[in-house]
């Protein structure tokens, strides 16, 4: 960066020019990582409610293991959704979708063996996500109704393909194989090497970077500093990390989704196209191709989902994963998504997932009575998107009020404030 | 009783919870049976006084006396019982309903359509000497006649001060002259207008007295007879502005060579065999009537009409149709509806920026340079003199001008080289629009090629090289800038004689 702009940057606290530490204050603000907040409260509840009752302890590594397991199917679903979601669009049919390629999965695994059945399982998820697609954008439906449609005809096609039974899956090679995919762990020794070394090798990489750019390297040279130290205590904590496959499926999708989203261009075009479609083809973006894209990722991870499903029960009845699409929207709600486009973060949705999923564990593990589960569950979600709706309207006058050159009411700009920041 | 205001404020003042101070000491009276106009640039606290006096605001100082009376308006429906009438700029009226429930959309009783409605529309129809169809649905009705539908829903509810914001924004000429017809017959029959207008030219031939707010204050207040234009920009602006504004466009070499070529360019949504050529360093203005098809023409040549049929080239080359392409040849659109299609309201000023030429600012074509797109927001902060916070700010927290110079921003150091601007000057205030009018013969003195559509024609003729005169889709004449006047662009664009229009 030429000196002038830098003292620019440093004038204004820009993005280029904003310190690392300010950004992770931004980070931390409730109005940003509520959910994440939410999430600690809901389990240092019912860890103090379990050993009150003198239950097991709540966060003990097996139940920790337990829920990130039984949270992550509806949680990569949750990552996909919010990427629709941020596309400007809306899918319901993604459980319909699931049990599909279940089903298809199911059927095929023991003429075909696992890795052709479950690649005929994604493919007809990715069709069924282009359907949506080309209908919802070419034709110009409402996404709402179209998937609503697909939702049904799909969920006829599962019946048609199971003739109304359950399928299972008999061959014992194929049992084999699908276990294999789905159930058991994976054990990472000594995680907190292998996390601090990765760290130091980013930071280095990103100080480097900003070296060469003319920035400042102080960002990376935090974060290799922060796993060096990481690295350095490994010895002496020992720690390894024991989780079911599943749950690693969704760290690595969760994780590659957020970085595109966050880092590439793909990502910052995609929020464009959701928040302001047309400014977004004026400047020469294909929104038809970014929002028929995320449909066609969320019929490929649906399908995804469905084989893993499908290798956890080795069964599919035909209403399975029925209704399961609400519990993923619920999850992208409390995770602060808008259901208008343009705003959301996959990381949260996950967070989200775990909630719903923390919630449902700890009524069984405090035998706290399934019955009274649904009105918590709804409460919670319809909370947080109040806490969503009023925050962001406080952060408006807020902004606002920071704003010393703005001469004038956010009433005068000529754009409603809130359009933007509701219902989020 | 005439001596007595109908409406008057008196040191009226507003400050919000933000800090903003829009309103200080500001003083307003309303004669009954008067025509008012309210003038200001954008900011000035018009639309303050405008809610403090339809009930929206609660004044934070000074007094509001209504018929001689002081009075608090808690809410609108406040106001609007006492017999003020608010029309907003965007007329708000619940489309899937017919004329005549809207109309008595505010109206007490239990039933949905009383036959006594019928009588009490058709008697207000013989007031304002006006025909529309009672039972049309609103959806389908032209703005005008919207316009017309919130006019007599003010009359309705037995209005006294019919407020208007803006009335005549995106009215036709034919639809402006009916607004103003029925303005002054109600005026005569005594009810009061307070008309807040950009339209300087409006304000001057159709009310009696004018108030001109500047920075929250009255700066000046009298009868209309005794402003011309001049003093009344004078009187908004604090600064002469005209000048600059009127500022002869620099002549273009007849060998420069042609940026944009059009060739029989023609499309369903109404542009009609259109063909001509955009030299380097060339203003073309396009000027039109609304609905003469003015804007359809900058979408079809840029590509965002899919439907468009001929051919374009940019320094002689073909351009694929479709906004993606036109961006690639390094053609760049400014649009007209700022906030529905120029930015991207979510995005702070430095995204929003970056948007159009993303790829080149980013590491490998795919991973953004954030330092390097704030870098380039800071510089077009600096070159542009937006007003803000910092690259940081939303967009939507800007005033109109500001955000418009943003949208500029956004092509300004992309290689773009053929500008197409719809109505660049749109809901900007006067100080704004000069600078953006700068900016349009910028554009063209760095050898680039400006297409610049507007509605006020004495706009084009300030910048513009050459005019091109559009009616219905084709363009009927072509004029050297310095060879024609705003009298003969105004026939043209009308068809020749300027048969139904005496504006």
């Amino acid at each position: 960066m030429p000196p002038e702009s830098a003292r620019s940057g440093a004038r204004h606290k820009v993005a280029g020019g904003k310190t690392f530490g300010a950004r992770a204050a931004a980070a931390l603000r409730p109005g940003n990582a509520g959910v994440v907040y939410a999430l600690v409260l809901i389990v240092a509840v019912l860890t103090l409610l379990s050993s009150q009752m003198g239950r097991p302890s709540y966060l003990s590594p097996t139940n920790v293991i337990n829920i990130l397991d039984q949270s992550s199917l509806v949680a990569i679903l949750a990552v996909f959704t919010t990427v629709v979601l941020i596309s400007g669009n809306f899918d319901l049919s993604i459980a319909s979708v699931s049990a599909f390629g279940a089903a298809m999965a199911l059927s095929l695994v023991g003429s075909l063996g696992l890795p052709l059945a479950m690649a005929v399982a994604l493919a007809a998820g990715l069709v069924c996500g282009a359907v949506n697609g080309l209908i919802v954008q070419l034709v110009g439906i409402n996404a709402f109704i179209v998937t609503l449609g697909t939702m049904t005809a799909v969920r006829g096609l599962v019946l048609i393909l199971t003739d109304g039974r359950t399928i299972t899956a008999k061959d014992p090679e194929a049992q084999r194989a699908l276990i294999a995919l789905q159930s058991g762990y994976w054990t990472v020794p000594h995680i907190l090497a292998i996390l601090g070394v990765a760290a130091l090798v980013v930071g280095a990489a990103v100080a480097l970077l900003a070296r060469r750019t003319g920035g400042s390297p102080l960002k990376g040279a935090v974060i290799a500093a922060a796993g060096l130290v990481v690295a350095v205590l490994d010895p002496v904590l020992g720690f390894e990390l024991r989780l079911s496959k599943p749950t690693y499926y969704l760290i690595v999708i969760a994780g590659v989704t957020w970085a595109v989203l966050r880092y590439t261009v793909i990502g910052r075009r995609l929020y464009a196209v959701g928040s302001n479609a047309e400014a977004a083809r004026l400047s020469g973006i294909n929104v038809n191709r970014y929002r028929i894209g995320a449909f066609v990722l969320n019929g490929l991870g649906s399908g995804f989902v469905g084989v893993l499903f499908a290798a956890k029960l080795l069964a599919i009845n035909p209403t399975g994963l029925q209704g399961t699409e609400l519990t993923v929207l619920a999850a992208a709600i409390l995770g602060g998504t808008s259901l208008f486009g343009g705003f959301g973060s996959v990381l949260k949705s996950v967070v989200g997932a775990l909630i719903l999923f923390t919630l449902d564990n700890g009524f069984n593990v405090l035998n706290l009575g399934a019955n009274y589960q649904g009105v918590i569950v709804g409460t919670v979600v319809i909370v947080a998107a109040a806490i969503y709706t009023i925050a962001g309207r406080q952060r408006q006058v807020r902004r606002v009020r920071d704003s010393g050159a703005a001469p004038q009411s956010p009433e005068e700009s000529g754009v409603e404030p809130e359009r933007q920041e509701s219902l989020r | 009783m005439v001596d007595t205001p109908l409406l008057s404020l008196e040191g009226v003042g507003k400050s919000f919870p933000n800090g903003t101070v829009a309103l200080r000491g500001a003083r307003l009276t309303v004669l009954p049976g008067s025509v008012h106009g309210l003038v200001g640039a954008n900011g000035a606290g018009k639309s303050t006084m405008i809610k403090i006096i339809a009930g929206a605001h609660a004044p934070t100082s000074g007094t509001v006396r209504w018929k001689g009376e002081e009075v608090v308006w808690r809410d609108p429906g406040a106001a609007r019982k006492a017999g003020v009438a608010t029309i907003m700029q965007h007329v708000p009226l619940a489309p899937t309903l017919t004329v005549l429930e809207n109309v008595f959309l505010g109206a007490p009783g239990p039933w949905r359509l009383p036959r006594a409605r019928r009588r009490e529309f058709d008697r207000l129809l013989r007031r304002v000497h006006y025909e529309i169809d009672p039972d049309a649905e609103v959806a389908d009705l032209a703005i005008g006649e919207r316009q017309m539908v919130a006019i007599l829903q003010a009359l309705a509810i037995g209005a006294n001060l019919v407020v208007m914001d803006e009335p005549t924004a995106s009215l036709a000429e034919g639809e402006r002259q009916v607004v103003f017809d029925v303005v002054r017959r109600l005026s005569a029959q005594g009810t009061a207008f307070l008309y807040v207008s950009h339209f300087l030219d409006e304000v001057l031939s159709l009310t009696d007295r004018v108030t001109v707010l500047r920075d929250g204050t009255v700066v000046e207040e009298g009868p209309t007879a005794a402003y011309d234009e001049d003093r009344l920009v004078q009187a908004i602006v604090g600064r002469d502005l005209l000048a600059a504004e009127r500022r002869a466009p620099a002549p273009v070499a007849a060998d420069a060579p042609v940026a944009l070529a059009v060739r029989n360019l023609s499309s369903p949504a109404g542009v009609r065999d259109v063909s001509f050529e955009v030299r380097r360093g060339e203003v073309v203005g396009i000027a039109g009537l609304l609905g003469s098809g003015r804007s359809e023409i900058l979408h079809a040549v840029y590509g965002a009409d899919s439907r468009a049929r001929g051919e374009v080239l940019v320094d002689g080359r073909p351009v694929r149709r479709g906004p993606r392409a036109a961006v690639a040849a390094g053609m760049a659109l400014v649009p007209e509806d700022r906030n529905a299609q120029g930015i991207v309201g979510a995005f702070p000023i430095w995204k929003n920026i970056s948007l159009p030429d993303l790829a080149s600012l980013s590491s490998a074509r795919a991973l953004p340079r954030e330092a390097a797109e704030a870098e380039r927001a800071e510089r077009a902060i600096r070159d542009l003199g937006i007003v803000c916070p910092g690259p940081e700010a939303l967009v939507t927290e800007l005033s109109g001008g500001n955000a418009q110079k943003v949208v500029f921003g956004k092509w300004l150091y992309g290689g773009a080289r053929v500008f197409m601007l719809d109505e660049p000057t749109a809901g900007v205030d006067v100080g704004a629009k000069a600078d953006i009018l700068d900016l349009v013969r910028r554009f063209a003195a760095e050898g680039g090629a400006v297409l610049v559509v507007s509605s006020e024609f004495e706009e084009i003729l300030a910048v513009a090289t050459r005019v091109l005169v559009v009616r219905e889709g084709r363009i009927v004449a072509e004029r050297p800038a310095h060879e024609t006047s705003e009298e003969e662009l105004l026939m043209l664009a009308n068809g020749f004689g300027g048969a139904h229009d005496a504006a």
